[in-house]
């Protein structure tokens, strides 16, 4: 098992900080929004800086909250206590990911073109789209959890109406507050559970 | 309680129940051969080995006469170099659809897991695994097969099958709606046209060239070596000879009106697999064996060889000889085919009780066995199967059938 010393680059609960440039697969948390990114720079003088990165999550427009991803370059002060952490994941790990993803072609997976969300469960609004895709394989899903980030290649939508998710990357907090970077085949989560799910749109990544 | 057991009755009573243990005197590519070799082969074997592991192309002939065990010898290869891919042809099943069989031969050899790997490995080398944002594959189809095309157009001569087969490699990663297909293709089904025009290919694997490529893809990104064991080479020279005229059958059709009076059809499927064999050279990391009867057909080959191109007679290896078994030989290969026999039987008192004996036969049965046959294993084991079928199915006491043989 991976100890923490291997992968956080940054937690601001912990203050825990590692200067340098990284390159590799980088999730970080901010406010409620996930961004992905190849790489990172952390150093005293500059804080830190993503570029390139995938920022996801919801953004308000007017009254509605709204899914987005959208490429972006940021940069944070070390004082910026918005930005949550900075894990790269392992390597190994990673292969994993990846063959979860071709090993087991399944050619009826829905891509959709432009991000999307499946489900909301926030105090300010509400959306449920999973009855509606019920069966249905869904490519791409990113859902935020009270502790954690599910990263999936893929999710589906059981008898029940709750997501199960394929070949996962999570990410989250244990009961010490530790940030922990595990990978699973298939996890089922209660959607009472959840925060979001966004289906990243296809096209968006290509950009 | 049982106070006396005649140990040797039991054992002619066993045999009597299952049979002669010496039953195949003829090795085939097909039909797997678990016991190994002879002590007096065990260096043979390995200078074989210490050729193909120093060199990345080679044609190593092996020349033996008829019954000396070079197709056994496939098998012992195979136990022995089980880190490598080593393939049987018999010439005589491979004259039509060439690389088409041998392709098929190796793909029955190493499973499609493998192609699975080549084709997931390739794809990445060309760029189709990268991950966007860190995370994400987003493969550009386009993309990747202008990359493919770059790399490998300078390795192949044949730009319609490299086209073929970087289009399957790219479907059967990236495209999933594809992959069963392309994974028929690869596996060298007959694919029909607009199968094959869906796929966006052009032909399948039947076509020479597209096997060949095909082949050439396989063996060289396979991450293990490869030997292809020809067996029988000595057929090419045999086809190329012309039928002396009493051997000569009247034919109503006169086979020069469609192939002219210069050549037998025979010298002309000959030649072609003999240019096809050549060509195989040209596959990196595929080392080929050649079996031959005699040093007369060696001469002739190397012959043949260097008409179509003297530079190949650096990749000959000096021929490596089978000769007949030793004295001892006849002893060790005995006792191995009983151990093999009564242990697939289950029958462990043979280990214990007959150790250090031949019975049902004795010294002297074995040593006239190897005088009369002068050492050839399969006269050996013809022998062998007689005097065995004499003492399961005759009346006669075993001391009578023994003297008969001493």
């Amino acid at each position: 098992m991976n100890t923490s010393d291997d992968f956080v680059l940054f937690d601001s609960l912990k203050s825990i900080r590692i200067n340098g440039e990284f390159t590799g697969s980088i999730v970080s948390k901010y406010k409620n929004k996930v961004i992905f990114s190849d790489n990172i720079k952390i150093s005293d003088s500059e804080g830190i800086m993503i570029s390139e990165g995938l920022i996801t999550g919801f953004e308000k427009v007017g009254m509605e909250l709204n899914p987005i991803s959208r490429k972006v370059d940021l940069k944070w002060d070390l004082n910026d206590t918005l930005l949550e952490y900075c894990v790269i994941i392992p390597e190994d790990t990673m292969e994993q990911y990846d063959q979860g993803q071709f090993s087991n072609e399944l050619p009826y997976t829905i891509n959709l073109l432009h991000t999307a969300t499946l489900l909301l469960n926030n105090h300010e609004s509400k959306l449920n789209h999973l009855d509606f895709f019920k069966g249905e394989i869904l490519k791409n899903p990113i859902a935020m959890i009270r502790n954690g980030i599910i990263i999936a290649d893929r999710v589906v939508i059981d008898d029940n109406g709750d997501p199960v998710f394929y070949d996962c990357l999570i990410v989250g907090r244990d009961e010490n507050e530790d940030i922990n970077i595990s990978y699973e085949p298939i996890t089922n989560v209660d959607d009472k559970m959840l925060e979001y799910i966004i289906i990243l749109g296809i096209e968006e990544l290509k950009i | 309680m049982l106070l006396f057991e005649n140990k040797e009755q039991k054992l002619l009573n066993l045999l009597n129940f299952t049979g002669s243990p010496f039953k195949k005197f003829v090795s085939t590519g097909e039909i797997e051969e678990d016991i190994g070799l002879v002590q007096s082969r065990e260096e043979f074997l390995h200078s074989i080995i210490s050729i193909l592991d120093k060199n990345e192309n080679v044609i190593l002939p092996i020349i033996g006469d008829v019954g000396t065990g070079k197709t056994h010898l496939y098998w012992a290869l195979k136990h022995e170099l089980y880190y490598y891919n080593i393939v049987f042809i018999s010439l005589e099943n491979v004259v039509k659809k060439f690389y088409y069989n041998i392709y098929s031969e190796f793909i029955e050899n190493m499973g499609i897991d493998i192609l699975r790997n080549i084709s997931r490995r390739l794809c990445n080398n060309w760029g189709a695994l990268e991950r966007k944002f860190g995370f994400f594959h987003v493969a550009e189809i386009n993309k990747v097969k202008k990359v493919a095309c770059e790399e490998w157009a300078p390795k192949f001569e044949n730009e319609e099958s490299i086209m073929d087969i970087i289009n399957a490699i790219t479907a059967h990663q990236l495209d999933p709606y594809k992959k069963i297909e392309v994974e028929r293709w690869f596996l060298g089904e007959v694919i029909d046209i607009r199968d094959l025009s869906r796929l966006n290919l052009k032909n399948d694997l039947r076509k020479r060239d597209n096997a060949y490529t095909m082949l050439k893809v396989l063996v060289e990104n396979a991450m293990v070596n490869s030997v292809l064991f020809i067996d029988d080479f000595e057929k090419i020279v045999s086809m190329m000879k012309p039928i002396p005229i009493e051997e000569q059958k009247e034919e109503v059709f006169d086979k020069s009106w469609l192939y002219g009076s210069s050549e037998s059809p025979q010298k002309r499927s000959a030649n072609k697999i003999l240019d096809k064999i050549v060509k195989l050279n040209n596959i990196n990391g595929l080392r080929i064996i050649i079996t031959l009867k005699s040093f007369d057909f060696y001469e002739e080959i190397i012959r043949k060889f260097e008409d179509i191109d003297s530079n190949l007679l650096k990749l000959i290896k000096k021929p490596i000889i089978l000769s007949n078994f030793d004295d001892d030989d006849v002893f060790t290969f005995y006792k191995k085919n009983l151990e093999f026999f009564f242990g697939h039987l289950n029958y462990f008192d043979y280990f214990r009780d007959f150790s250090q004996s031949y019975f049902p036969l004795n010294k002297e049965v074995l040593k006239n066995i190897f005088i009369q046959t002068k050492g050839n294993p399969r006269e050996i084991i013809k022998f062998l199967i007689k005097i065995f079928n004499d003492i399961i199915f005759s009346n006669e006491e075993l001391e009578e059938i023994l003297k008969k043989y001493q």
